[in-house]
């Protein structure tokens, strides 16, 4: 007696033959004792499919029109039963998904999956790695906030810089002159259909030369990759190895659930991300971020000298996606292990060492000038309870000329300049004087900006700062005189 | 099963573990933290109507985060919310001080708050920090100096000015305004610049409390007398102070203070 269920089945397998097509791919042999690293490609695609689903969900709802994208966020968040919950899964599953391709990219890069016979297989996953980041950027856009708004800006300044098509290429992206309506809809039209489309355009065949090459064999040091011995010693590896399904794929299953669980307990705790402010460019107190993943380009551009920007800009990616390209044809033989690859652990470790500097100094954007400092950040009270009046009308000037939007006290304040806290231990009455009226570093030149009695009164109060109990180069200076 | 973990996560016998931990989630989701507050949601700067934000973000950099012992004088104040008229007070912070470093907070004079704000601001420093306490009894002394005073005292009253000022201000500032031990020099081209006759009539007249300086009273103990400075003593002490910003040589007058840019 047949349940009702299996009477479906077969009913659909005589016709589609679902069993003899899958059936074989899913037990294909894999070979033994892979571990717990291989799990980190298959947590990418959950990811993904976690995307497509909330994504479609959140585009029933949210309204690609440059006035009502922002209300619609704000319904979602804050009307729609669970619609903050959706946009949160859909914000925590992007990282992941950038996370978890992070991680496999690696994997296959230390352990030498990316040679011979696997070369197209990464060829095409470094494709994926640009189209998810091609969604992380355009997803960012939708969101329709100041970080949005800025951040267009950005990406169309630096495609501005491409020689001869730059401009066109700018107003393609556009859909304009400048930024609008209709960049909003190129970005929807982007984010929704294209990139997606195209993502599994380049998705199928990659995964399809998964099955086609079978899982790379563990990496034994001084077992090398040599195209004539391969497929031989391959095929040993897999007459020991044991069938895909229901051993190794239990613990992709295992990790996917878990990285789904992490996605859906961060989104619960912690929620969606923004909308910040509505996209205006006259609201000056804004300050944009990029979404973390490109924290550290933001804080390169920002560091860059401006005689580098452009190499910077155009010519690094190039060569970034040269060298990934040519990886596999460089290194396509020799050996696997990671135990023998001393220059590819050191420029992982390098690579994830600079992503991780760049992306904290981009999160903490020090360059960035405190707009509001110059009159909603106190001067510690111990600065001003002994000063003399006139080094109160100099503590009044320091934040009246905005100096603090730059400069620091007990490290409140902008931290594009030096912190002032001990600045009379540093220098003498002349050095200041100088400093204010003529700039020196990165500090423009305040002379034209200030009347004498003004600096006079700022010198005077900057000299009040020094280091308690340590002989000033001003007390030195008073005594030369 | 060939792992442990996986063995344990299909154990029947720990059914009851995962439903709880799923019922827990579902709960979670339900009640999430993450869940967005339809109250908090981003405000324009010109939508800011909350006096503390408004005093924190405009006023705190100079006249301290408490309304005082900051650069400049301080607010909470009783004695100055109390001579100080709605409207004059409204209009300094509008259009800002002339002559002093107090910038313009006005949208049509170069500020960045609407006129709503600037009410909010006036009537919330007076409420949180006006009271009839700590102001004393008695007539008050004018906050705005009346026509006709604070020219410079001519020499036979400047004698006996310089004589007030040794009593009532030389104890702390120096019989001759230039620095005691108590308080740094008042008699200095550079300070005088950078005030306003105005507000130095303020200060003569409500002292700085955060700072140990006496109100007017207080100062007025000082003189053989005994009582509080008079309209026309505060005057004098303007004019005298205002007497010795004139200097042998030219200084500019401090450029005018707009903040912000």
């Amino acid at each position: 007696m047949r349940s009702p269920f299996g009477t479906v089945f077969s009913w659909l397998d005589l016709r589609l033959g679902l069993r003899s097509a899958v059936w074989p791919i899913l037990t294909h042999p894999v070979p033994r004792g892979l571990g717990w690293f291989y799990v980190f490609g298959s947590a990418t695609l959950t990811m993904f499919t976690l995307q497509i689903i909330t994504g479609i969900c959140l585009a029933v709802v949210y309204v690609p029109a440059a006035n009502d994208a922002y209300t619609s966020l704000l319904y979602l968040n804050n009307e729609q039963p669970l619609g903050w919950l959706l946009r949160a899964v859909h914000y925590w599953s992007a990282s992941g998904m950038v996370v978890m391709l992070a991680l496999h990219a690696t994997r296959v890069f230390l352990m030498g999956a990316f040679k011979y016979p696997r070369e197209l297989t990464w060829l095409l996953g470094v494709g994926l790695l640009f189209l998810t980041l091609g969604l992380a950027f355009t997803g960012q856009v939708l969101r329709w906030d100041q970080d949005a708004y800025w951040g267009i800006g950005v990406g169309a300044a630096m495609m501005g810089r491409v020689p001869v098509i730059g401009p066109t290429l700018v107003h393609v992206l556009l859909g304009g002159p400048n930024i609008g309506g209709e960049t909003l809809s190129r970005f929807f039209g982007l984010h929704v259909f294209i990139l997606p489309a195209l993502t599994i355009f380049v998705l199928v065949p990659h995964l399809y030369l998964v099955v086609r090459q079978g899982i790379s064999s563990r990496p034994v040091p001084g077992k090398v990759v040599d195209p004539k011995t391969y497929a031989a010693e391959y095929e040993r590896d897999l007459a020991e190895g044991e069938p895909f399904f229901p051993y190794d794929v239990s613990k992709d299953a295992l990790f996917s659930a878990l990285a789904v669980l992490v996605v859906f307990a961060l989104a619960i705790s912690f929620g969606p991300k923004g909308p910040n402010g509505p996209p205006d460019p006259t609201l000056v107190a804004a300050e944009p971020r990029p979404d973390w993943y490109f924290l550290p380009l933001f804080a390169l551009l920002a560091l860059s000298p401006p005689e580098m920007e452009t190499a910077i800009m155009l010519v690094m990616p190039l060569v970034l996606v040269a060298g990934l390209v040519l990886l596999p044809f460089v290194a396509s033989r020799g050996e696997r292990s990671p135990r023998r690859r001393p220059v590819a652990v050191l420029s992982v470790v390098l690579l994830f060492v600079t992503y991780g500097v760049l992306a904290w100094l981009g999160a903490v954007a020090p360059w960035s000038p405190d707009m509001t400092a110059w009159s909603g950040t106190p001067i510690p009270p111990h600065m001003v309870k002994d000063l003399a009046p006139l080094q109160l009308q100099g503590a009044a000037v320091l934040q009246n000329k905005t100096c603090r939007n730059c400069h620091a006290l007990d490290g409140e304040g902008g931290k594009r300049g030096p912190d002032l806290t001990t600045v009379a231990s540093r220098l003498t009455r002349d050095e200041l004087i100088r400093q204010v009226i003529q700039g020196g570093g990165n500090m423009p030149a305040y002379g034209k900006q200030l009347a004498p009695a003004e600096v006079e009164a700022l010198v005077s109060f900057l000299g009040t700062l020094q280091t308690p109990g340590e002989p000033s180069p001003r007390a030195a200076d008073a005594a030369a005189r | 099963m060939k792992h442990r973990l996986l063995g344990q996560l299909s154990n029947p016998r720990n059914a009851s573990r995962q439903a709880c931990l799923s019922g827990a989630l579902a709960l979670l989701m339900l009640t999430g933290c993450g869940r967005r507050d339809a109250h908090v949601k981003y405000e324009r700067p010109s939508e800011v109507h909350d006096f503390a934000t408004l005093f924190a973000q405009n006023c705190s950099g100079c006249h301290g985060a408490e309304g005082e012992l900051g650069a400049a004088p301080p607010l909470a104040d009783p004695l100055f919310l109390a001579i100080i008229p709605e409207t004059e007070f409204t209009r300094v912070v509008s259009e800002g001080r002339t002559a002093t470093l107090m910038p313009a907070f006005a949208r049509e004079h170069g500020g960045e708050l609407t006129d709503e704000q600037i009410g909010i601001l006036v009537r919330g420093i007076r409420s949180k920090w006006g009271s009839s306490e700590g102001v004393g009894p008695g007539p008050l002394p004018d906050y705005l100096a009346q026509a006709g005073t604070g020219e410079a005292p001519s020499s036979e009253n400047r004698e006996a000015a310089l004589q007030v000022f040794a009593s009532v201000c030389g104890n702390c500032h120096g019989p001759r305004g230039q620095g005691g031990k108590e308080a740094g020099p008042i008699r200095d081209r550079a300070f005088l610049t950078l005030i306003s006759d105005q507000a130095l009539r303020r200060i003569v007249i409500t002292g700085r409390r955060d700072l140990g300086m006496p109100d007017y009273r207080r100062l007025g103990d000082l003189l053989p007398a005994g009582q509080p400075l008079s309209n026309q003593q505060i005057a004098d002490m303007v004019a005298l102070l205002g007497s010795w910003r004139q200097a042998h040589e030219e200084i500019p007058q401090a450029a005018a203070a707009t903040g912000g840019q």
